[in-house]
């Protein structure tokens, strides 16, 4: 999982798009170099690009670090999001700009159990300033807008659940998690949809068999390649054992962290007990002085 | 392996025995051995007559001599060439000689022979060639080892250092089988019992090779470590070892016999010159001895059974650690030199149980009630090149990701909590997301500083690698102004900066890992803060500095230790105006006497000041000291504020002798300097009261401007309270505000921030070290130091200065200086230029060498510091924000997982 953690990219200029809403998509920007990762005499940013306008950019002085701040920003949203452990999420920063994470979302129980929708966060290029910086789309769900958009309602739930979003306070990982649950927990308080709200209400069979339907729909278009061209979309294909046995076993192998760190184990040194916090109280080395 | 025995054999020997008959072997050995007899028979005084002994039949001819030489070289080469009998039985020949007992018979006609260093030399050579080059074991028959042992037993005390090459190849040959064959151990451990002497003698036979230097002591040590290894495995050899032998106290006192015939000074070392680098020690041949020996030290500790381990370590602490880093009546250069000897042996011992000894000692031993650890963190503001040497000994220990160190060292401090407002406890927890204090530390970058677009004539340059000082350890720095890249056509984006997020993230991770073994995660909750207000620690340690007035004598002496060692601190830790009054007037005051180390400190620093040098009896015949005040009167005019504050701290005794006279124009001869600085300290407090330093809001040193105003002078002698003891005004100002309500960051960092405050007067080498040692804790996880360091949105109490403050502090300076010298900012840019060639310099050769650094840049000198200052301050808040920013994507949770 920490693999994402440890990339780095230059952060996005996905704001050269004009006039773009804050919700739709950026264009994946052309010729954008990653950064290598290993850093010696980089000289990475060779494409102009048009920094964000930061708030900082007004003062003229320190404008050339506004990019770093946002980079690490969203790092720090994303390690968040990892050291959640969210049940059921997985989320991974797309190659080309890192305010498009992709993500996908199982659904272990409830009316939407076996739901696997995949999804496509998008951070403004303002993060995090702004109302609402976080926007999430369901992608894999395009049979779902025709027919009655159960999944885009709760699409739009949380995007109005952000309005009040307070920097500082409110992170991605929450943002997720409200996505979760919302295909937990319906709500019918003011719908989006109100039709699906209504059909929830009056009769919560029917709406059980058209959200059923729709899982299945959504999940026989499971293994269409994903929608937007990016190295680190993520998409799935069916078992096969030439490819995925051995990173299977990987993963299963690699549970035990503290074993796998000790080839790279840093001599710190500690000669404090535990509870105290006097200088070599640990019993065992009780000097001969 | 079948080095020869004599000269001779060496032809013969690429004879092969392949194909060979062994029966024809054997008639072949037996028909030699039956010639060798007739000749040690003819000699024998038992079978030719009963003589009384060989004497009597004179020498043995050296024609028989030789014979017999020649057949047993033959003998030997068959007996090493047969292979094993049936179901490991002996082979035939070693059979034969086994029941012939020819191996005895062999050394005894070399005893008759007067058994000179030729005749060991060739019976050890002998065994040599047998041991190592035999296919069956010989070992294990009494009638081969019992001569064996005899030889080895013979040849103790042996001086010719021939024999002693051969007798210690022979030795290492056999641990080396004892290492692989277990079995053979039980054979020499009881193989010398009859004759009642010490067991295991090819131990015991070892010992005094130790230390020695060249091939044959490594040769030893390397064969002790063998049977070390064995000792790990064999409570047997380790009681024996632990409790029949001297090995311990050999090695450890031979340490200290080693330190002594170190040089007690190092000279000809540049300005800059802040630890012992292999360049510096290989050309020391003691020194290299003495490290050869510690090593081996480490070895055997890691090695060995615990056991001996445990008393090898004590007898370390005991017998070397307090004999002689005990002795601390030293001169300056002495002092010095010790420094940085013990700042090379923590670098050189890589064993924990090693480094815990000298950890201990440096951490808990007192010498007249000042802890080691105190003693040398009030030395880091010593001028000269002791308080170089001293950082560079610090940024070692802080390198050790030690928790014992660090928790003395600052963290102590901060467990309390007191030292930030009481409700800021939950900031501890809390990340920083959105870089906030990586942006208010790149604010403080000085606009001379600031990457702007490159001039069209100045060639493109790739991104430096810029390692701080000498020690090849690659730092990244890079210049901030000509090397931006530049994106789009107004914007330029500081590419240098980067490289210190590569690097920041290097470091950040690394010591997250290193850290992995700590006992807490010290974030404000773990340990909790009252777990050093309630409880009095035991002996004196990890006292609170809030502590109310102990009534045991060690609480006392730390109070007092405290508050001495935040002397340097005193000056400018004068808090807001208004409080300090309050303070001084309402606290009581603590009569004490600073310890007496403390005290001689304080004098050798009240040496320099202005110039003039106020000489000690213990220095009276110090003439390097002289020298060095003299050469360091060259440039005074730099550092001359510096050493003022050294002088701050008024010394409970006078000095008498006055200052050696013509070299001190700004003082007058007879003055009393001290009552000069009492008068400095209230000028000061005068001075904090003025609307800029209001204003800014940070205690701090005169700045360099004013202080060139400051007219010393008008400070004149005439005050008549200072004659002898320092004012009472003065001592209860400095108890009331760090002992009792100022809460304290501790010492260490006190100096630190200080010495930092005064970054645009120090050399280039003080400042690089400086910074890397605060950049190095702000890569610490630990949420109590990290928030200390890097969140520059904590509030912390009103009396306690932040690194932020101090860094902020110094831009107001840059800015006073810039707008003093209009040409400042060319400076700067020299500055630049030069330090980026001699980075590029530094790369290239590998090492520091003078010939190779740049020429320096046409700054004047007075300027030149402030320069160079100005651009390593301006890359720290790069390296700074780059660490923060770091943090918060590796550390900004709490300790889980």
């Amino acid at each position: 999982m920490s693999a994402n953690t440890s990339r780095k990219r230059t952060d996005s200029e996905d704001k050269i798009a004009q006039g773009e809403q804050r919700t739709s998509p950026p264009r994946a920007p052309f010729g954008k170099k990653q950064l290598p990762s290993i850093p010696k005499n980089a000289v990475p940013i060779t494409k102009p690009v048009s920094p964000a306008p930061s708030a900082q950019s007004s003062n003229g002085t320190h404008a050339s670090y506004g990019p770093f701040y946002l980079e690490y920003s969203l790092l720090a949203e994303f390690t968040l999001v990892i050291k959640q452990k969210l049940p059921g999420i997985y989320v991974q920063p797309s190659y080309r700009s890192a305010l498009m994470w992709f993500g996908v979302i199982f659904i272990r129980h409830g009316l939407y159990q076996d739901g696997v929708f995949k999804f496509t966060v998008y951070i403004p290029d303002n993060y995090p300033d702004g109302d609402c910086p976080v926007s999430i789309v369901v992608s894999t769900c395009f049979v779902f807008y025709s027919e009655g958009s159960y999944v885009c309602t709760t699409v739009h739930f949380i995007m109005r659940s952000c309005f009040n979003w307070r920097r500082n306070h409110n992170h991605i990982w929450q943002v997720l998690m409200y996505a979760r649950t919302i295909f937990y927990k319906i709500n019918t308080v003011e719908p989006l949809n109100p039709e699906a709200a209504v059909l929830y209400d009056k009769d919560v069979q029917l709406f059980k068999s058209k959200v059923v339907d729709s899982v299945k729909l959504c999940n026989s278009h499971l293994f269409d390649p994903p929608k937007i061209d990016d190295p680190y979309a993520i998409s799935f294909s069916p078992w096969n054992p030439a490819v995925h046995e051995e990173a299977r076993e990987r993963m299963f192998a690699h549970k035990r962290r503290p074993e796998d760190l000790k080839g790279l184990q840093v001599s710190g040194l500690s000669w404090v007990k535990p509870g105290s916090t006097l200088p070599f109280s640990k019993e065992e080395n009780s000097l001969q002085t | 392996m079948a080095s020869a025995i004599a000269e001779g054999t060496q032809d013969r020997q690429p004879l092969s025995l392949n194909g060979v008959d062994p029966e024809t072997c054997m008639i072949v050995f037996q028909n030699h051995w039956a010639q060798v007899v007739k000749i040690l028979d003819k000699h024998d005084p038992v079978r030719s007559g009963g003589g009384t002994g060989v004497l009597r039949y004179g020498p043995i001819p050296g024609d028989e001599a030789s014979a017999v030489q020649n057949y047993v070289e033959h003998m030997l080469f068959l007996l090493m060439e047969e292979g094993c009998g049936q179901a490991g039985a002996m082979g035939p020949i070693l059979e034969f000689v086994v029941t012939e007992n020819v191996m005895e018979k062999l050394f005894l006609w070399s005893l008759r022979r007067q058994f000179t260093d030729d005749m060991k030399l060739e019976q050890l050579r002998m065994y040599e060639m047998l041991v190592g080059g035999s296919r069956q074991p010989l070992l294990h028959h009494k009638p081969v080892l019992r001569p064996l042992m005899t030889l080895l037993s013979s040849c103790s005390g042996t001086t010719a250092p021939a024999v002693e090459a051969q007798l210690v190849l022979l030795l290492h040959q056999l641990c080396s089988i004892l290492g692989h064959d277990p079995s053979v151990l039980e054979l020499f451990f009881h193989a010398s019992e009859d004759q009642g002497a010490a067991n295991f003698l090819i131990f015991s036979l070892l010992i005094p090779f130790i230390h020695r230097e060249g091939a044959v002591g490594r040769q030893a040590r390397d064969a002790l470590l063998c049977i070390m290894a064995l000792s790990a495995e064999n409570c047997v050899v380790a009681e024996h070892i632990a409790e029949n032998t001297y090995f311990c106290p050999v090695l450890a006192t031979g340490l200290s016999g080693l330190y002594s015939s170190l040089p007690t000074k190092l000279e000809g070392r540049g300005e800059d010159w802040h630890r012992l680098e292999y360049t510096d020690w290989r050309s020391l041949p003691a020194l290299v001895q003495f490290l050869n020996s510690l090593e081996f030290c480490n070895a055997v500790i890691k090695v060995a059974h615990p056991s001996i381990r445990s008393q090898l370590v004590s007898y370390i602490y005991n017998g070397f650690l307090l004999a002689l880093f005990g002795l601390w009546n030293l001169t300056f250069e002495e002092v010095m030199t010790t420094t940085a000897y013990l700042e090379l042996f923590l670098r050189s011992v890589m064993e924990p149980a090693l480094l815990q000894t000298f950890l201990s000692f440096i951490l808990l031993h007192q010498h007249e009630n000042v802890h080691i650890l105190d003693t040398l963190v009030s030395r880091i503001n010593t001028p000269f090149q002791l308080g170089t040497v001293s950082l560079g000994l610090f940024r070692t220990l802080t390198g050790l990701y030690c928790e014992d160190v660090m928790l003395q060292l600052i963290l102590r401090y901060l467990v309390p909590c007191s030292h930030m407002m009481p409700s800021q406890r939950r900031v501890l927890r809390e990340g920083d997301y959105y870089s906030v204090s990586a942006a208010r530390f790149l604010s403080l970058i000085p606009a001379c500083c600031l990457p702007k677009p490159r001039p069209l004539h100045t060639p493109p340059l790739d991104c430096i690698l810029w390692s701080k000082g000498a020690d090849g350890e690659a730092l990244s720095e890079e210049h901030c102004m000509e090397f931006s890249c530049i994106i789009g056509p107004e914007v330029s984006m500081d590419v240098d900066y980067l490289q210190y997020l590569y690097d920041a993230r290097d470091s950040v991770s690394h010591s997250i890992r290193a850290c992995r073994v700590w006992s807490a995660p010290y974030d404000g909750y773990d340990p909790p803060p009252e777990l050093f207000q309630s409880c009095p620690p035991e002996d004196g340690l990890g006292s609170p500095p809030r502590r109310t007035q102990g009534s045991h004598l060690v609480s006392a002496n730390d109070k007092v230790n405290h508050l001495e060692l935040e002397w340097d601190d005193s000056f400018d830790a004068v808090p807001c105006p208004g409080e300090s009054e309050e303070l001084q007037t309402n606290r009581p005051s603590v009569p004490a006497e600073p310890p007496k180390h403390i005290q001689e400190m304080k004098r050798s620093a009240l040496m320099l000041i202005r110039g003039s040098y106020v000489e000690e009896s213990e220095f009276q015949d110090d003439v390097m000291v002289y020298s060095l005040v003299a050469q360091k009167d060259a440039q005074d005019v730099v550092d001359r504020s510096e050493w003022k504050r050294q002088g701050m701290e008024p010394a409970t005794s006078s000095p008498e002798k006055g200052a050696p006279q013509g070299q001190s124009p700004p003082s007058r001869p007879g003055e009393d300097l001290i009552s000069q600085y009492e008068e400095l300290i209230g000028a000061l407090g005068v001075e904090s009261g003025s609307p800029t330093k209001s204003q800014s809001g940070f205690r701090r040193t005169i700045s360099p401007a004013e202080e060139d105003e400051v007219d010393f002078s008008s400070f004149s002698a005439d005050t008549p309270e200072a004659e002898k003891t320092p004012s009472p005004e003065g001592s209860r100002s400095r108890q009331g505000s760090n002992v009792q309500a100022a809460p304290f960051t501790g010492p260490f960092i006190s100096v630190l921030l200080s010495r930092l405050e005064n970054m645009l007067e120090n050399s280039l080498h003080v400042n690089l070290l400086l910074t890397d040692i605060l950049a190095q804790l702000a890569t610490y996880p630990q949420p109590l130091l990290r928030c200390f360091l890097l969140n520059t949105n904590m509030v912390l109490q009103p009396s306690v200065r932040s690194l932020y403050q101090v860094l902020a502090s110094l831009k107001t300076q840059i800015n006073q200086r810039v707008s003093a010298r209009p040409d400042f900012e060319v400076l700067v840019a020299e500055a630049q230029r030069y330090l980026q060639a001699r980075e590029e310099a530094l790369r290239s050769h590998g090492e520091y060498l003078l010939e190779n650094m740049p020429a320096l840049p046409r700054i004047p000198p007075q300027a030149r510091n402030a320069a160079f200052a100005t651009v390593i301050y301006s890359e720290f808040l790069k390296e700074l924000a780059a660490i923060a920013q770091e943090h918060s994507i590796q550390s900004h949770l709490p300790f889980n997982e």
